[in-house]
Parts: C-alpha cells; structure tokens; sequence
C-alpha cells in the first residue's frame, strides 16, 4: 500500500477494528427433540399455512375475508340486539325471537364451510404435489404423526374460526344490554354451550376438508367437491326429503351435510335453530342425531388416517 | 465412530412390486466416507435408498443404519439426512423459513433451527437469496436447497439420490464439490446414487454397481481405477516428430485425445520418451501413468450395462 493510499484510509483504533472469521463447518451439538418436536413443527406450520402468515399476500386475502365475514355476521347480530334491548326493553332480544349463540352457526355454516374447503387443501395438497410429504418421511416422523399434527393445525385454527364470532357476539350481548355483569350471569351457560357447539363443527368440517383433500394434489379440485358437496346437498335432500316426507323423508334429510353439525348444535343449546327448524331429521332421537354426527366425523377421519397411513413415497 | 465400522448394512434385500423384482437379494455395506451407487435408470438405485430410509419395507432381508432398522426405529432418521431427485420445493417458501422449518421436523429447538439453516444456506452458496421465495430458483439453486435442507440437522450420513440431475456442467461441477466437501469438511458420510459414471468416480471413494436389481461390483473405486502400463504423453508442439521418434525407438505409441499413449512395460521407456522428446524437440506438458477408468471396466462388463449408464 502506498503512502498515498494510506493516507486515504479512514482511521480505525484497534479497539473498534473487527474482523471476519470463517470459522467453518459446525457439527450440531445441541439437543435433539426427536418426535415430539417434529410433531409441534408440522402442527405450527400447518396454522401458519391455514392463515396464510409467512406467505405472500394473496394467500392472506381467502382466509381472512371470510374470517372477516364471519366476525361481522356475529358483530350486526350483536348491534342488533344491543340495539333492540336498549331502545325496547331487557328482554327484547329474546321477546322479539332476534338470533343469537343458538342460531349463528344455522345462519353462517355455509361460509364456514367454505373456508373449511379453500383452506384445507393449502395443508395437504401442496405438500404432496411438491413432494415436500417425501421430506417429512424420511425424518423422525411417521405418516400417522404427519396427518394428525396437521389435522391438530386446521382443527386449531377452525375451532378458532367457529369460536371468535360466538365470543364477539357474547361480548356485544354483555355490553349491548342496560345491566351487562346481570346479563353475564344469567347467561354464563352460553360459554361451555359455545365451546361445545364450536368444538362440534370444528371437528366435523376438519375431517371432512381434508379427507377431500387428502385424494387429491390439486387445491381447486379439493375446494371445488367440498363446497359443490356442502351446498348442493342441501336443496337435493331439502327438496327430496319433503316430496317423500315420512321416516324416509326424515332419512333423506339427515344427508344434508351442512346440518348435520347443526343438529348437534340446537341440541347443545336445546333449541331449534331457523335452519334446522325446516329439516325433517329434527324429528329423530337426539342419539340418532349425535350417534349420526360421529359417524360422520369418525369414519371419514379413520379413512384419512388410512389414507396416510399407506402412503409410500 | 472409527471409518472401518459399518454405518449402515444391507443383507439379501429383495424388494418385489407383483412380477417386477427391483432388488433381488442384494448384500452390501457402507462406512465412513463416500460411496456412490451406480445404476442404469431401473437398476434398483432409488428402491434400494428408500429401503435403507425406512420409506418401504423390502419383500425379504434387511437393512440397518447406524445398528438400527429404519422402519422400526423412526428416531435413527434424525440422524439421516435424504436428497430426492425430484422435485420437493414448496414454491412459495423462502430457503430461509424451508430449512429452519425441516430443522425442526428433525428435532431441533426453533432457535438452534433458525442458526442452522442460516448457518447450511451459507455453506450451499445460497446464503444471500435465502430470503426469497423459492419459486424464482434457477435450477442449480434448488438443487443446492435440497443437499442443504439434507444437511440442515447435520446427520451422520446423507443419501443424494442423483444430485447432478438436470445440472449444467458448471453446476454439476459445483454440485459435485458441495458433496466431496460435505464429507472432507462436514464430516458426513454419503451415500450417492447416480447414472453418471463421471461424478461417481471423480467424487466416490467406494462404489457399489446395481444392474437389474443385483449386485454387479462393489468396492474402492481406487481398486477400480488402478494404475497401467501405458504412460500418457501431452505435448505442445512437434507431436508427429514426436511419434517418429518414439518408433525409431521401437516404442509402441497410439494417439489418446490430445496425447499419446506409449505402452512401457518398465520404467526404462521412460528413459526413451525423454530421447524422443529432446530429438523431436517437443515441449512436455504433462506425462504421468494413465489411470483406468471405470468406464473401461464396465465396457468389458457387457454392452447391456453399458447402454444404460452415461459416461
């Protein structure tokens, strides 16, 4: 280096002089968590992919437009019966038969359903489409883990998704009234009603999205079948159920896929709800309904399970 | 682990789809280092991995790494590490969030997972394109996330199952390297499977040939590409007076490429190359024994493998 050269460099003491080391390869020392920790990995991807957070924004926009349009159902029943108990009266909610805890999964299962039916397959097509599943496999995790944890995420984040409207409405209920803490009290069975109720639908559209999901790589095909499936069952066995009515009517009615959580529903909060209310299969027993429901749940899980269970990459 | 003790075995694997036998009582095993499996496409390469990983169980025998079967133990497969050859990139992931998230399905804390992928993503070449998606990826960078998302946990051993795959020559050059330096500086043991015959003898040390789903040849690829009696001549100019000379000499000389190739039965002709050289008046560049190449061995296999593996 030249004096000049020298001279052109800016001054550094030696005490705030730093220097890159590259001190190569490191062996990993630490722990190892084994399966557990590969579980939890899966699970917590599984609600980052379902919300869309570490992706892009567009695969924000689906998930949280319908999470918004749930909120608001729950927000205009809440201004509703605010509105009415302050203007009419304690009771107006309840004398004017305005809808509540009871009906809104009746009123918004439909667009439940639909975000069940885009959001599933983001969990599990991609990952067999892109070969990622081969990934997974070849690590301390075993194809069982892989659907579980992953079923574990969308029941996360569809329990989540059926219980924050539910608690939206509640809150509007509680300050929407003149005496709120009167309110709370008289009300407190809502809370384990909801979470129950929430718990039921969670379950149900979990299993059902991501068994469609689960036979095929193709997202648009998966979304396609579930929402044709939820909502064109239910004028076919409406329309079918009332032309033949009787026991085979009621029978033909228990095949509306979008009730069946609903049925659970009204006999958690032991009321009818204005969906169900025109259903013939309200008639059956309260076990045939919930007996109904889980096989609904259970076998289409049992199949998911198989269906991964098999899988060879 | 000493390098002599056996990291995994295989012992009369057969592995049978109805009429098809993929493997057909194969009996092999690999230590410390680098092997490679070479194999026309259909040899029974790719089965032969997925048996060893625990993915498919084989129709008879067995397979155990580290003293542990795969498909019993799925603990012995935080210590394995697997590169497919096709496709395994979600496009729209960075590197940065895949291989922190594959860190943790092997089982490290998130935080030791975010410094490891930060800290392999480096060592692939990839560390400054970490943070964008993967589907702007060339081609040569996915391959790189893949050997990178294998080593993330830093196994004990690592299958590449056809690493070079769609590579130019400058990238499978390079690719080549990130594996010899994955055992030389990682210390990770490797396991190689390819249909090049070229990567496996410039990158393997041992070597293991699958025909038809049987053993055909194993051991060092050393013992495969030993020494001749032919000594390889290059020089810059004057190679025909150089021939000319050779033969006055009653050497035997054939051309080999831009060189020659001079049969010496004993280190005497090379007393006679250096004559013919001062008489033609040839600059050297370069004389050194010739080595075989494992392509020659397989030629004298047969056609049959030949026609399936490239060299």
């Amino acid at each position: 280096m030249t004096m000049q050269e020298k001279a052109a460099q800016p001054e550094v003491s030696a005490a705030h002089a730093g220097t890159v080391f590259d001190i190569g390869y490191q062996r990993y020392t630490g722990s190892r968590e084994g399966r557990n920790r590969a579980r939890l990995a899966v699970y917590k991807d599984g609600i980052r992919t379902a919300l869309g957070f570490g992706r892009g924004s567009r695969a924000k926009v689906l998930p949280w437009v319908f999470i918004g349009v749930l909120v608001a159902i729950a927000l205009v029943m809440a201004l509703v019966a605010g509105a009415a108990q302050r203007f009419v009266g304690a009771d107006a909610a309840e004398q004017l038969n305005l809808p509540s805890h009871s009906d809104y999964y009746g009123i918004a299962s439909i667009i439940f359903f639909v975000f069940a039916a885009v959001g599933a397959p983001e969990l599990l097509c991609p990952d067999r489409r892109d070969g990622v599943i081969n990934l997974y496999l070849v690590r301390p995790l075993t194809s069982s883990d892989y659907v579980i944890s992953r079923w574990g995420a969308f029941f996360t984040v569809t329990l989540m998704v059926a219980l924050l409207p539910q608690f939206v409405l509640l809150i509007g209920l509680i300050m929407g009234g003149p005496d709120p803490v009167q309110y709370a009290i008289d009300n407190w069975r809502d809370v384990p009603r909801i979470l129950g109720a929430g718990a039921a639908i969670a379950a149900y559209t979990t299993t059902l999205a991501l068994l469609a999901a689960a036979f095929t790589t193709r997202r648009a095909y998966a979304s396609v079948f579930l929402v044709g499936l939820f909502v064109i069952t239910t004028p076919f066995t409406t329309g079918m159920a009332a032309e033949i009515g009787g026991t085979v009517g009621q029978w033909i009615s228990m095949f509306n896929l979008s009730n069946i959580p609903v049925h659970v529903n009204d006999l958690i909060f032991g009321e009818v709800s204005d969906v169900t209310s025109v259903a013939p299969a309200r008639e059956l027993s309260a076990s045939i309904l919930v007996g109904w429901y889980f096989l609904w749940t259970v076998v289409p899980a049992g199949i998911l399970w198989i269906r991964y269970w098999r899988l060879a990459p | 682990m000493s390098s002599l003790e056996a990291l995994l075995t295989a012992e009369n694997l057969t592995k049978r789809y109805k009429d098809v036998v993929a493997l057909n009582e194969v009996t092999f095993g690999i230590s410390d280092g680098i092997t490679g499996i070479l194999g026309e496409n259909g040899a029974g390469k790719s089965t032969a991995i997925k048996i060893l990983l625990g993915l498919i169980h084989p129709t008879s025998g067995s397979a155990t790494i580290l003293g542990q079967n795969t498909s019993e133990s799925v603990m012995v497969r935080s210590q394995l590490g697997y590169m497919p050859e096709h496709d395994c990139l979600p496009g729209s992931v960075t590197a940065a969030e895949f291989l922190t998230h594959m860190a943790e399905v092997s089982g490290l804390p998130p935080s030791r997972a975010r410094t490891r992928a930060a800290d392999t993503l480096r060592h692939a070449g990839l560390f400054e394109e970490r943070y964008r998606a993967m589907r702007g990826y060339s081609t040569g960078m996915k391959q790189r996330v893949k050997l990178a998302q294998a080593l993330v946990h830093d196994p004990t051993i690592v299958f590449l199952d056809e690493p070079t795959a769609g590579l130019d020559p400058a990238g499978r050059e390079e690719m080549l390297d990130l594996v010899r330096k994955t055992h030389r500086e990682f210390g990770i043991s490797v396991l190689l499977s390819s249909h090049l015959m070229a990567d496996v003898e410039r990158t393997c040390d041992r070597i293991i040939v699958l025909q038809g789903g049987r053993l055909v040849q194993s051991g060092e690829v050393t013992h495969f590409t030993t020494e001749t009696e032919t000594v390889f001549i290059e020089v810059d100019t004057n190679r025909d007076a150089l021939v000319v000379a050779l033969e006055k000499r009653g050497v035997v000389v054939a051309t080999d490429g831009a060189g020659l190739a001079v049969e010496g039965p004993d280190e005497s002709v090379y007393d006679l190359v250096r004559d013919a050289l001062v008489e033609a008046e040839a600059p050297l560049r370069r004389m050194a024994p010739r080595r075989r190449a494992l392509t020659e061995l397989f030629q004298r296999a047969g056609d049959d493998f030949k026609g399936g593996v490239v060299t």
